[in-house]
């Protein structure tokens, strides 16, 4: 086979100026991808943090060649999308929202045919799919009709199902979704798993912890682009470095006197205030807090509590799109809290 | 990537770029089998597809015996000319089923993990086709058996080409449903199309009583009514007669039809699904 692009650089995925849009009900073209450029490194956990509606299934699809893109160039694991579909689909496993397991198959079934269905010959797939319950933790179900199997079950055999042919990327629409707190850790640990086996993972969430401790690199979207991408931490340094939280206590006008000093210090990048709360964001959290409990000491301003805490992803989507993504989106999540 | 276990995706260039036949006969193997197995699975819809043609049987047929010249006309029993016809209506109700179904399975997003897989989109399609289409035989045989025991003449070679005519008709049914479904995507829309097409295919083709007793302008509208080809064929043949007219012509509208549709079905199948 020639020499793929994958082997000259190590971006195995590539996109490009993607584009997509769509005809809504009323006729009117809804954008739904404008200009998307994505390069994912080889065994990276690459994750699209966007409100529901952001385009991030979308892009996904186009990638996944289940979607026919626009306009725009994607190369997925060292082969065009639009150009040899074939190619990138023997290449890549794909789980999306809904899974798609057959619910009156059992879980061997669904895996058996699956694994058949990449090519595989009946011994080594037979062989394979040994293996993969056994990692997952499906064997103890392996007999059972998927429509007998829990949440967290399912979520596995669907897992499962996406790298049953071993894939080189797999991509992951919403993984966590429906899951409770304990099966979301064991999901995590099983991707964590896969990178270390060297597979690519890409993965859709709108939940910014899981972006927060599981992606290696994340791309904020936000109406069809990609506001901000970087590693986790590189993108809270850029929102303000460190926030401080703390809580004045409010005596000979103290609030209004910390306020205003507190401005004048170069190393605050911004202070909000809330009643006597103030929050402000500096550089470096280990260097600002002696200088910052020097300053109110000497000005006399007494403290109940002071605390420091990073930025969270909710403060870098905030910063850039003027929302917070727990607000953003037609369909937020129920506990919606407004951003101070 | 390929491991101690890997699941055989070296395939050199040219042939993992097309698949080639013996990838084609597999793919649509493995997915018949799996229709199959979960048709199986759901033995309810067994009883229901095979009750309603043994309805029109019991409770339609005893109808026709009175009405005058019928009896003469289908060689001393009504089933000579009505079973056919229930053949050909079943031909067209089972190809409907494979497109309800496809809309749940869109829903449950199975559509989506096979397009994902290099697996033959023609294959994906034809799959389930083939598995209702046996199904349909088998039901076919049920009813065939039941009309011999009340007096149905048997004309074995003359229902093996039949056979032919009731496959092409169910699959171009079956592609034209699953298309549909794909291009809808949800129930409503499907069961509106697809119900709405129903009642005027079915009074233009003569199933129930024959067109041959309308005015002119019926039997017009007939001809532009594939139906209405497979059941004029489908009397003659069962009494044995290959010669009449009503037979090539059968074949000359079913065939061209079942190769359009199951393209345009296979199109729809690459691009559509969003």
């Amino acid at each position: 086979m020639a020499v793929s692009a994958e082997e000259k650089n190590d971006h195995v995925i590539a996109a490009s100026s993607l584009r997509k849009s769509f005809r809504s009900g009323r006729g009117a073209r809804v954008e739904a991808v404008q200009g998307v450029d994505i390069e994912v490194q080889r065994g990276e956990i690459f994750g699209f943090l966007g409100p529901n509606g952001a385009g991030k299934t979308t892009t996904l699809r186009m990638l996944t060649t289940l979607l026919p893109i626009d306009d725009g160039t994607a190369r997925v694991a060292g082969f065009d999308v639009q150009r040899d579909p074939a190619l990138v689909r023997t290449r890549i496993g794909y789980v999306s929202q809904l899974g798609g397991s057959d619910e009156l198959a059992t879980g061997r079934e669904n895996l058996i045919l699956q694994g058949s269905l990449y090519g595989g010959d009946a011994a080594s797939v037979r062989a394979r799919v040994a293996d993969l319950m056994e990692l997952l933790d499906l064997s103890e179900f392996a007999e059972r009709r998927v429509k007998t199997y829990s949440g967290g079950q399912r979520r596995r055999l669907d897992v499962a199902l996406g790298i049953v042919h071993e894939p080189q990327v797999l991509f992951l629409d919403e993984p966590s979704t429906g899951l409770d707190p304990q099966n979301r850790a064991n999901l995590w640990e099983r991707i964590r798993d896969l990178r270390a086996r060297g597979t690519t993972v890409f993965l859709t969430t709108h939940y910014l912890d899981e972006a927060d401790a599981l992606c290696d690199r994340v791309a904020i979207m936000d109406h069809g682009r990609i506001v901000a991408l970087g590693t986790p931490q590189e993108l809270k340094r850029q929102v303000a470095g460190e926030a401080v939280l703390m809580d004045v206590k409010d005596e000979n006008g103290a609030v209004a006197r910390a306020r205003q000093r507190l401005r004048e210090e170069p190393y605050v990048y911004d202070l909000t205030a809330d009643g006597s709360e103030l929050r402000l964001y500096v550089e470096d959290g280990g260097e600002a807090l002696p200088q910052l409990l020097r300053l109110l000491d000497s000005e006399g301003i007494g403290l109940r509590s002071m605390s420091l805490s990073e930025p969270t992803l909710d403060d870098v989507f905030l910063r850039h799109t003027g929302r917070s993504l727990r607000d953003a989106g037609p369909a937020a999540p129920a506990e919606v809290e407004v951003a101070a | 990537m390929s491991g101690a276990v890997g699941v055989g995706t070296v395939v050199s260039g040219g042939a993992e770029r097309t698949g080639g036949p013996l990838k084609l006969g597999r793919d649509v193997g493995l997915l018949y089998w799996r229709h199959t197995l979960q048709a199986l699975r759901q033995p309810i819809w067994i009883m229901v597809g095979l009750s309603t043609p043994l309805l029109y049987l019991a409770l339609f047929a005893p109808l026709l015996k009175h009405l005058p010249g019928v009896v003469a006309a289908t060689r001393g029993n009504v089933l000579n000319g009505f079973l056919p016809g229930i053949l050909a209506l079943l031909a067209f109700a089972s190809g409907t089923g494979p497109g309800f179904n496809t809309i749940f399975e869109l829903r449950a997003g199975v559509i989506e993990r096979l397009r994902v897989t290099p697996v033959s989109r023609f294959a994906i399609l034809i799959g389930p086709i083939l598995a209702s289409m046996v199904m349909m035989f088998v039901f076919d045989g049920v009813l065939v058996a039941v009309g011999a025991a009340f007096g149905f003449e048997v004309h074995v070679l003359g229902l093996a080409v039949l056979a032919i005519l009731l496959g092409l008709l169910m699959m171009i049914m079956a592609a034209f449903s699953i298309a549909t479904a794909l291009l809808t995507k949800e129930i409503s829309s499907f069961a509106a199309v697809v119900n709405g097409l129903q009642l005027p295919v079915l009074l233009l083709a003569g199933v129930l009583l024959p067109l041959s007793i309308g005015p002119l302008w019926l039997r017009v509208l007939g001809h532009f009514n594939p139906l209405y080809y497979l059941v004029s064929a489908s009397r003659v043949l069962a009494a044995g007669d290959f010669h009449s007219p009503h037979v090539w012509q059968a074949f000359a509208v079913l065939v061209p039809l079942c190769a359009i549709v199951l393209t345009w079905a296979t199109n729809v199948m690459k691009r559509a699904v969003s």
